[in-house]
């Protein structure tokens, strides 16, 4: 008895040695950012670049003279491995143990939700996904704390379902992963492209990371489709498919989404073979000034942006939460949530990606301002959504090339 | 101490709990019965979905609206589960370990995969979100220390109660069972029901501890129950606390689970360049750190010590 009481002693120790781990440090001349990622887990191949696109937004705010008086912006990571258990724990340490004054995240939907209602409204402080896409989000009883800067998916669906209408494509097979990126999009397409009038021969719903998807690539060939769209992640299960369709002369032209519109594919299938692959994936008008400056910074900073998704996404969600708390002029929860509001209406002066100096001096003037984004208008709706733009791509030349915005 | 660093202990608290009673319906199976289960996460997965059903609102998404009281909704998660438990127990009891341990493989990953696919009933991989929790009115920090009072007295009296069964008729048949089953069949004990019996009774220990944590995270989906943050967290928890004993699986979820959250407190102070390897350092960190456990102590940091039997004073006489 005496030394199992002797562990628990050496047990407590040790968990008083990592409380005194925990931050201490004075929020003087600090304003943390927390950054809620799915780092590790199924879309651990997007990450990277989406943390160099963060990362820029802070250079560039610390590199123009700092937020809230000059003083230092930082941004704090905290992993969810993609599961709700670790994102709920993540969330905790960012928003209770850290004291962030905004969270930018979860990119996936459910650690998405995980957190924002078991951390983030009862806390009460911004969260700003870039990338989560579940329509559940738009009826969430959030008290307003939770936005998004991705349009949901209930708008992807029927935008896809137009593009292939627009070009004739009237009779495809479909196929989609069993995730919640995947299922979503695939049921706001299934039900708009049968309002329009098309016909879906084969509708199959596969398992990721499975070696070999021809079973369900025979199904899908039946029925003489135009097209295959595929929703998937290209690295779970996007490439094998297109890999043996190609191989066993199942389909020759694919459909995809931002999942699959992935530098993975090229690298692995080649772009001669998908000459006749169209895309859809949320971004901005090209030509768009935001955009360019965008690109142009990224680009100098982190060599390109070629085939990088949703970094344009991470950039807006990271900046204009740095031009919330900056118009809330301190790092009260609720004073940048009603801050975020006013930045991301219309009706104030433009402020573009890299504009920070302009919009600390338009703030100081008293002047209202609008963030005007890489990849959306950013102006929020009641429930906290934007409406977006839809980019329409094709594989030229070895990577990806924005042709055009698909209009709902 | 500010009421932030309080609700962040409260969380590693409540989720070292929630630990705490996945590991003790394991230890029921194991350290009883010596049967190696390595299906918790289906066992979890069926309580967390039963009472997510039973307790969320009308919705389109999936199947619901009964909008049950919570303590009912999870004790029908318990009692599903322990249905199960039952049923894979009366199928799979007469294999061997090692046979045992694939069969419960394949068993979790049956119920898991059917729970994702019917999305009727759990709205597949979107999840079930709104799940309701207990005491999310009140005001902060109580609403949260509540529901750890809740947590912990319910591990508590689940060690308590097992504990005594431990020492009672039925436990030490079982210890029997464990140490040489065909003894035991031999002294006349029907050793695939004492078997069954527990099995079932740990599933439901598990299935209580997969609907709490439903109601905690208030959202539940298919990658809250991979195996990998179930099945593989609950046995490292218990065979780095200490096999087949209960304290040990109570101190393994404490050990562990702080290992896991708190390993990213070290590699969040990394600078900002390392920001896209720290996640994956602290991975690495977590793997380091459970393999120093186990090697440091291999029989768990509180090893199972057998109950003595009672010396008598005088020394034994002969005849």
């Amino acid at each position: 008895m005496l030394r199992s009481l002797g562990k628990f002693v050496l047990a407590g120790v040790a968990a008083v040695v990592l409380a005194s781990t925990l931050p201490a440090r004075a929020a003087d001349d600090e304003v943390k950012i927390g950054l809620l990622f799915d780092v590790t887990g199924p879309v651990a191949n997007f990450v990277p670049p989406m943390l160099d696109a963060a990362k820029l937004a802070i250079d560039q705010v610390n590199a123009q003279g700092g937020i809230l008086g000059g003083k230092k912006l930082v941004s704090i990571v905290a992993d969810t491995q993609g599961s709700p258990q670790v994102a709920v724990d993540a969330a905790n340490k960012l928003v209770n143990a850290e004291k962030v004054s905004v969270v930018v995240g979860a990119l996936l939907s459910g650690t998405t939700l995980a957190s924002a209602q078991s951390v983030i409204i009862p806390a009460g402080v911004v969260q700003i996904s870039p990338t989560a896409t579940t329509p559940v989000l738009t009826g969430l009883k959030d008290n307003d704390w939770v936005f998004r800067v991705v349009p949901s998916d209930a708008t992807q669906g029927p935008v896809l379902a137009k593009m292939l209408m627009d070009k004739g494509i009237t009779r495809v097979a479909l196929t989609y992963a069993n995730n919640d990126y995947a299922v979503g999009i695939a049921g706001t397409f299934r039900d708009a492209y049968k309002k329009l009038g098309g016909t879906i021969t084969a509708d199959i719903r596969h398992e990721e990371k499975k070696s070999s998807y021809r079973t369900e690539l025979a199904q899908l060939a039946k029925g003489k489709p135009q097209a295959l769209v595929l929703i998937a992640f290209a690295g779970e299960s996007g490439v094998t498919i297109v890999k043996e369709a190609l191989e066993g002369a199942f389909f020759t032209q694919f459909i995809g989404t931002d999942g699959l519109r992935d530098k993975l594919l090229i690298d692995q299938i080649g772009g001669d073979n998908l000459k006749s692959a169209l895309f859809t994936s949320p971004s901005a008008p090209p030509g768009t000034p935001s955009l360019e400056a965008f690109e142009k910074a990224y680009t100098a900073a982190y060599q390109t942006t070629k085939d990088k998704l949703f970094i344009q996404q991470v950039y807006d969600a990271t900046f204009i939460a740095a031009l919330a708390i900056e118009k809330a002029g301190s790092t009260d929860r609720a004073k940048i949530r009603d801050a975020l509001r006013d930045v991301g209406s219309a009706g104030g002066e433009a402020v573009g990606p890299g504009d920070w100096k302009k919009a600390v001096d338009l703030i100081a003037a008293g002047k209202k301002i609008t963030y005007v984004g890489a990849a959306c208008p950013c102006q929020f709706d009641k429930n906290g959504d934007v409406a977006g733009t839809i980019g329409e791509f094709i594989i030229e030349n070895g990577s990806y090339k924005q042709v055009g915005v698909v209009t709902p | 101490m500010d009421t932030g660093t309080i609700l962040y202990l409260i969380s590693l608290a409540t989720m070292i709990g929630l630990y705490a009673i996945l590991t003790l319906g394991l230890n029921l199976q194991w350290g009883f019965a010596g049967l190696f289960n390595a299906g918790i996460a289906g066992f979890f997965a069926v309580g967390a979905y039963t009472t997510s059903i039973l307790t969320t609102p009308v919705t389109p998404d999936h199947l619901g609206g009964f909008s049950l009281p919570v303590p009912l909704g999870i004790l029908a998660g318990v009692l599903l589960s322990a249905l199960l438990g039952y049923a894979v127990a009366r199928i799979c009891l007469r294999l061997k370990s090692d046979y045992l341990a694939i069969a419960t493989i394949g068993i979790a990953e049956i119920l898991r995969l059917v729970l994702k696919n019917e999305s009727w009933m759990t709205n597949g991989s979107r999840g079930i979100a709104g799940i309701p929790r207990p005491f999310e009115g009140m005001a902060q920090p109580w609403g949260e220390l509540s529901f750890l009072a809740v947590v912990t007295a319910t591990v508590i009296l689940l060690y308590l109660v097992i504990e005594r069964a431990w020492h009672s008729p039925w436990g030490r048949t079982l210890r029997a069972i464990r140490e040489n089953d065909e003894a035991a069949e031999a002294a006349g004990k029907d050793v695939i029901a004492y078997r069954a019996q527990v099995f079932a009774l740990g599933s439901a220990v598990m299935g209580l501890a997969g609907g709490l944590m439903a109601h905690y995270l208030k959202f539940i989906g298919p990658e809250a129950t991979e195996p990998i943050l179930t099945t593989f967290l609950a046995w490292v928890m218990l065979i780095a606390g200490g096999s087949g004993n209960n304290r040990g699986a109570v101190l393994g979820a404490f050990v562990i689970w702080t290992i896991w959250s708190g390993t990213e407190l070290l590699t969040q102070r990394l600078p900002p360049d390392w920001q896209t390897r720290s996640s994956y350092i602290r991975v690495f960190l977590i793997g380091l750190l459970l393999q120093i456990v186990l090697q440091r102590f291999s029989q768990g940091i509180l090893p199972e010590r057998p109950p003595q039997p009672k010396r008598s004073e005088s020394p034994s006489k002969p005849g």
